[in-house]
């Protein structure tokens, strides 16, 4: 038959290559997470009610970042230096200090790892939305792609 | 004579059970669980400007055609005899079908937590524990129709809607493409409210879970979703035998804003050594039974 049906190049080296990477991104969002609590002073994580309208970012200037409580989990985001393969407007989300994984659709919404099906028009969106979908009592293991 | 993906409504008690334990075997191997990374992996988005080949991109139908073989043919290496079946739903349209049995997928998630419990992949049945996931929970979620704020499977009407665009896929070849099948039916739109998913994406919506996310292939139902979406694809080339089976037929050059970001016809497809226009006919690998 045919090279692409008929092979199956190779598969436990991808497996391997696929493991070595996420062991990897996940070595590094653990650093993220770690940082981000480390730099951050600690605050009372009370159940506060979200502010109705925070404005994720200013017109005519640069992207501002969020820090609140929403639903009983701090959610915090920050934009980031470009890096390269990424967008422009790169954010670094977290949700009571776990990174939250972000990607940007070509329209400019936003979509997250807990979400990839919906996109949302800020990060401070996105991020309230996977609050709302993983619920009150489970927190995010950090993954990214 | 080439194996056939069934209907999962008219698989027989016997056909269910062993397409189960072939499912449950691959993953007490840690087989599944590489299927789980490879397609989070090669989920990049188009706001990226890296390569992408699974999603938001016309190669989304011939990269899952070749992972949904991939699975299939781990599946028959544990049992011979077992395919993947496909569900159609325009037709399944509820949680009560056959398809959210305790013999199949087993039923939504229940609590805040969204926890399937019954059924082969419940965590309380001990096979099937989440390894790779967005959340931290070792358990599958489902939120089947989102009860809250309830939404319905996407329709025969919408199906009907993709079916009729003569063109494979059109520029700009990412999620804000506005006509062509492969977007109408993988579903992306800039809408707002329900009206933003369609087709495929709002079958990951309805279903819920961990079928929303990152780490979808975890609830097996992926599968049966993306052979039904794969018999979709067959179903518009036989439609449309006068259109080209895939597009772009060349790279984009580079004064496009997608050079490099998609494969063309005749380009290789990561992560294997194929390219689309292997994969434009599947008859001698599985046909689709009725």
């Amino acid at each position: 038959m045919s090279r692409p049906w008929g092979t199956h190049g190779e598969p436990e080296r991808l497996v391997d290559r696929v493991t070595r990477r996420h062991l990897l991104g996940v070595a590094a969002s653990a650093l993220l997470a770690a940082a981000e609590i480390m730099r951050t002073p600690w605050v009372t994580r009370e159940q506060s009610p979200a502010p109705a309208q925070a404005p994720a970012e200013v017109p005519d200037g640069p992207p501002a970042g969020f820090d609140e409580m929403y639903r009983g989990r701090r959610i915090q985001g920050e934009p980031v230096a470009v890096r390269e393969g990424r967008t422009p407007e790169s954010w670094r989300i977290t949700v009571d200090g776990r990174p939250l994984g972000l990607m940007r659709r070509a329209d400019g919404s936003f979509l997250s790892m807990v979400d990839h099906y919906q996109s949302y028009d800020t990060p401070l969106a996105a991020a309230r939305g996977a609050v709302d979908e993983i619920g009150p009592l489970q927190t995010l293991s950090g993954r990214h792609h | 004579m080439a194996p056939t993906r069934k209907n999962q409504s008219r698989l027989t008690k016997a056909e269910r059970r062993r397409f189960v334990d072939a499912v449950l075997k691959l993953k007490r191997r840690g087989e599944y669980d590489a299927f789980v990374r490879t397609h989070l992996d090669f989920y990049v988005s188009d706001g990226e400007s890296r390569l992408r080949v699974a999603h938001m991109a016309p190669s989304f139908f011939p990269w899952h055609r070749r992972f949904l073989l991939d699975f299939e043919r781990a599946l028959q290496r544990i049992d011979a005899g077992v395919t993947v079946p496909y569900w159609d739903w325009t037709k399944d349209r509820t949680p009560a079908a056959s398809l959210w049995g305790d013999d199949l997928m087993g039923g939504t998630g229940r609590g805040p937590d969204r926890r399937v419990t019954t059924g082969p992949f419940a965590r309380g049945s001990g096979h099937w524990v989440i390894k790779v996931g967005v959340t931290d929970g070792d358990f599958l979620t489902r939120d089947l129709g989102r009860p809250r704020a309830p939404i319905a499977l996407p329709t025969a009407r919408e199906v009907a809607d993709a079916m009729a665009d003569p063109r494979y896929d059109v520029p700009p070849y990412d999620s804000t493409a506005r006509a062509g099948f492969r977007n109408r039916l993988e579903g992306w739109t800039s809408a707002r409210g329900d009206a933003r998913w369609r087709n495929h994406n709002r079958v990951h919506r309805w279903v819920g879970g961990h079928m929303l996310g990152g780490a979808s292939v975890n609830d097996p139902v992926f599968w049966l979703n993306h052979a039904f979406v794969d018999l979709l694809w067959d179903r518009w080339r036989r439609r449309h035998p006068r259109s080209a089976p895939y597009l772009p037929a060349e790279p984009p050059g580079a004064g496009s804003s997608q050079y490099r970001r998609v494969v063309a016809r005749h380009e290789r497809m990561p992560p294997w050594d194929v390219r689309p226009d292997d994969l434009l006919d599947h008859r001698a690998h599985y046909r689709y039974g009725g």
